[in-house]
């Protein structure tokens, strides 16, 4: 297209490499993508082009290349293909998370304007394209080779490292010394800060403001109206920030700090993305929220009503309904708990599930002998087994120490609280003990008073919860991701406001997601919320919605007092044990109501609570599988968060954001 | 003298267990709660203070010391300009991993000139009777890593908690004075605003 007007190429050279399944240490190889690297002086812009080869780009190739790099997906053509490799991809939260990682930089290279776009994306994934004067700074690494990793003004993109392979990098380097003062960051010799001369406007707002607001200002000028829409309140922020003088807004280290953040949890880096088209179509009008009641807790023997004359629970929607709207009285809790979480049957005999908790009670035992028996000898020889051991001791001491039913030395409940959290390390070897779960299991143990039950009862709620504790945390990152797309969708200007403040990622909400509202909540209200929240209704992931709801109520204060990073962080931490449960609840699902009687309610919105989407994905043929409102709560999230990032992806790639050159 | 106050990022590192939290509250709020829940993700509190006639903002961070927990932690670390490494002289382990811990810091705040960082060492839990490290050893460390100034602190008992977050802001000021950044002075560090000490929350 119009890119191959008036242009000069400086460099030139073949066999620049970008290793896909990891874009900057660069020691994994599953997947070369080999391609060629230019600087051309285009109108007297000087352009740096990275594009891939055409005929390296072979999908069966990757297929076999990269096993577990999802990329592959990225580069399948068939729709039948990408949805098989979808679902087999989803077995793997690894392989998922190199998905989002992998299709994140799709859209950080930032452009250089029009003209750029066109067909053959899948090709041009890889390709990008930057003007000199938007880089801030570029590192150069030896690995055996050389390989450079690109950073950009604007800090919250940045570019698959580029490794030469074939040489290439000293010349490169040399050419951009044409155009631009590179000089040794007096903090990192590897590093080459990058400062270009000839841009006087851009100066002149770069003395205004400082530094790190410069990428803004200077897309600003490039594109207001796209700026405009996604960044205003930036704008108003640095303006305000501009007038009140030398306030502690903008230091440097929270905006560092949320850059890796960033990293640490990729896919939101797609929601971070200032789109223009998106923000525009997704500017909804949600209409007013529903007043809602809440009611009475369910009492004992409207439970027992509800039993047939062998134990079976009967209308068993409208007890859950029941139990959604007011809770349960706590004297049926022990009972009705089971059921919640799924340890009994809804449909078993009163025989049944007396037959269920012996065959369950041998089980415990039999898993609690195992670490009981170990010899101290034995266990000097398992350090995982002991590290857990160690931990699990002292964060039974220090869980829920002031509730009755866990006060004072030698407490027979704490001896019970870490019984089963050892046995639970029996139990799921893989994942042992992980701080937190004494928070789940303490309001399970308060219950049910009595260790085996418990210990399923924990099980059944771990079977939830298990990804939030896995490795890279990937169920944490996973809500991260939905909570910001709905954040998003639902209240943009409050969205917007945080994105300012490098909070967009929602790190503060981390510890709400991680257990759950267990330390936000006094212990009764804990109680409350879960067994309201374990009936499933009003929608899937209804604890987004109650992250939206108590945010909502915060929201004023937030902006009002202009936080910060770190401030809001603080004011979040801070609400513990200062929320109410049922007014949370009230809201919450008066948002559910909100949202759902909205008919142009979003995809990403309508995926990651379970609404039927037909009507807007029917364009999509490729998708994914469609997350219907199935049990099954891991691979749910998992898919959820998926098909969220591909919409994303999907709408960015419509309506081709600005910052993607796609060059052809 | 000077009105300015500069804010200082400090950060609590050490295994889970160790008094992190415990240390912190007992410095901010001279509180101590045998029974505080451990902490999950990250928190912090502030504390002005003032050090040979330096007013300081000290912002101390404190986060979760699981190894499962790190990726979420870790961003944390930019910016600080002090670290300070915590074990429990009740616990051996905790004391082997210290290297560990300066390790994961020096990596994660992207130090530059890691042997001049000032680090801290912090035994805590010196009340307690059953010791599994001695002071010696503690200080043979110290000394050996980097001559990193060491204090056995008890949150409990309030033991030299104060003049070890104290020495950290001395350590601190002494690197600004050497690198030529005096703080107390027109002199306006952009990466560290000076603010009016009213506008803290503690």
């Amino acid at each position: 297209m119009a890119e191959e007007t008036v242009q000069k190429v400086i460099y030139e050279h073949e066999g620049v490499f970008i290793h896909s399944s990891s874009d900057d240490d660069g020691i994994e190889q599953d997947l070369l993508v080999s391609g060629s690297l230019r600087i051309v002086d285009r109108d007297g812009e000087i352009i740096v082009e990275y594009r891939p080869l055409e005929d390296t780009v072979d999908p069966s190739n990757m297929l076999c290349a990269g096993k577990d790099s999802s990329s592959v997906m990225e580069w399948a053509q068939s729709p039948g293909d990408r949805s098989q490799q979808l679902l087999e991809t989803q077995q793997s939260y690894e392989t998922e998370w190199d998905m989002i990682n992998a299709v994140s930089f799709k859209k950080r290279p930032c452009s250089n304007g029009e003209g750029s776009l066109n067909h053959t994306q899948e090709r041009s994934r890889w390709a990008f394209t930057f003007s000199v004067c938007d880089l801030r700074s570029l590192t150069v690494k030896e690995e055996g080779w050389t390989f450079l990793l690109f950073k950009l003004k604007e800090s919250s993109t940045s570019l698959p490292a580029l490794h030469f392979h074939q040489g290439g990098s000293r010349e490169f380097l040399d050419s951009l010394r044409k155009f631009a003062l590179l000089s040794e960051s007096p903090e990192d010799i590897t590093c080459l800060l990058v400062s270009t001369p000839n841009k006087a406007l851009s100066q002149s707002f770069e003395n205004l403001l400082d530094d790190n607001n410069f990428g803004l200002v200077h897309k600003f000028r490039k594109d207001p109206y796209v700026t405009t829409l996604g960044s205003f309140s930036k704008v108003t922020n640095y303006i305000f920030d501009a007038f009140r003088g030398t306030e502690e807004q903008h230091q440097r280290p929270p905006e560092e700090v949320a850059d890796l953040l960033g990293e640490v949890i990729p896919g939101l880096e797609i929601n971070q993305q200032e789109e223009p088209g998106f923000e525009v179509i997704t500017r909804i009008d949600l209409g007013t929220r529903p007043q809602v009641t809440r009611r009475e807790p369910l009492s004992a023997e409207y439970w027992i009503k509800h039993q047939d004359a062998e134990g079976r629970m009967i209308r068993i929607p409208h007890l859950k309904q029941t139990i959604f709207k007011g809770g349960l009285c706590h004297a049926i809790r022990k009972e009705a708990w089971k059921f919640l979480l799924g340890y009994f049957p809804w449909n078993s005999t009163l025989e049944e599930r007396k037959a269920l908790q012996r065959n369950k009670t041998d089980e415990y035992f039999r898993m609690k002998l195992q670490w009981k028996s170990l010899s101290e000898e034995q266990e000097k020889r398992n350090s995982r087994l002991r590290d857990y051991r160690s931990l699990i001791e002292k964060d039974v001491n220090r869980t829920d120490r002031t509730n009755r039913f866990y006060e004072g030395i030698d407490n027979p409940s704490l001896v019970l609280l870490h019984d089963i959290l050892m046995t639970y390390c029996m139990y799921d070897f893989d994942l042992g003990y992980v701080q937190g779960m004494s928070d789940l299991l303490s309001p399970i143990l308060f219950v049910m008073e009595n260790e085996v039950d418990a210990f399923w009862c924990f099980v059944s709620f771990m079977d939830q919860m298990h990804q939030n504790f896995e490795e890279p945390m990937q169920g944490v990152k996973t809500q991260l991701i939905q909570l910001s797309t709905l954040l998003r969708l639902l209240d943009l200007a409050f969205w917007n406001y945080l994105e300012s403040q490098d909070s967009g990622y929602l790190y503060f909400c981390f510890r709400w997601l991680l257990i759950r509202f267990k330390r936000e909540l006094s212990f009764q209200d804990v109680l409350r919320l879960w067994e309201v929240m374990w009936t499933g209704l009003p929608c899937q992931n209804f604890h987004l919605l109650i992250c939206c709801a108590i945010l909502d109520s915060e929201k004023q204060k937030i902006m009002e007092e202009n936080y910060g990073f770190n401030e809001i962080l603080k004011h979040i931490n801070e609400l513990s044990m200062k929320l109410d449960v049922e007014e949370i609840l009230q809201k919450a699902e008066g948002i559910c109501l909100q949202v759902r009687g909205c008919k142009d309610l979003p995809a990403p919105v309508s995926n990651i609570l379970g609404f039927p989407t037909e009507v807007f994905i029917s364009d999509l043929t490729e998708s994914g599988p469609k997350s219907g409102p199935g049990p099954g709560p891991r691979p749910q999230q998992l898919q959820d968060a998926c098909s969220s990032v591909q919409e994303h992806l999907r709408e960015s790639s419509s309506h081709n954001g600005c910052k993607v050159a796609f060059i052809s | 003298m000077t009105t300015k106050t500069s804010l200082l990022k400090v950060i609590l590192l050490g295994d889970g267990g160790v008094g992190k939290s415990s240390i912190m509250n007992r410095y901010v709020t001279n509180k101590f709660d045998a029974h505080l829940f451990h902490t999950i993700g990250v928190e912090f509190l502030n504390k002005d203070l003032e050090v040979d006639g330096h007013q300081v903002t000290l912002q101390i961070w404190d986060t979760a010391g699981q190894e499962r927990f790190r990726s979420l932690r870790t961003p944390f670390y930019r910016g600080s300009d002090c670290c300070l490494l915590t074990f429990s002289v009740d616990d051996n382990q905790s004391f082997l991993n210290l290297g560990n811990w300066k390790k994961e810091f020096i990596y994660y705040a992207d130090v530059k000139e890691p042997e001049k960082f000032p680090f801290v060492v912090l035994g805590n839990k010196l009340d307690v009777t059953e010791r599994q490290v001695s002071t010696e050893e503690a200080q043979q460390w110290c000394k050996e890593n980097g001559d990193y100034p060491y204090y056995e602190t008890s949150a409990k008992d309030s033991t030299n908690v104060a003049i070890a977050f104290e020495e950290a802001v001395r350590r601190v000021l002494a690197m600004d004075e050497r690198t030529d950044h005096l703080i107390p002075t027109d002199t306006v560090k952009l990466h560290r605003k000076p603010r009016s000490a009213a506008t803290c929350c503690s």
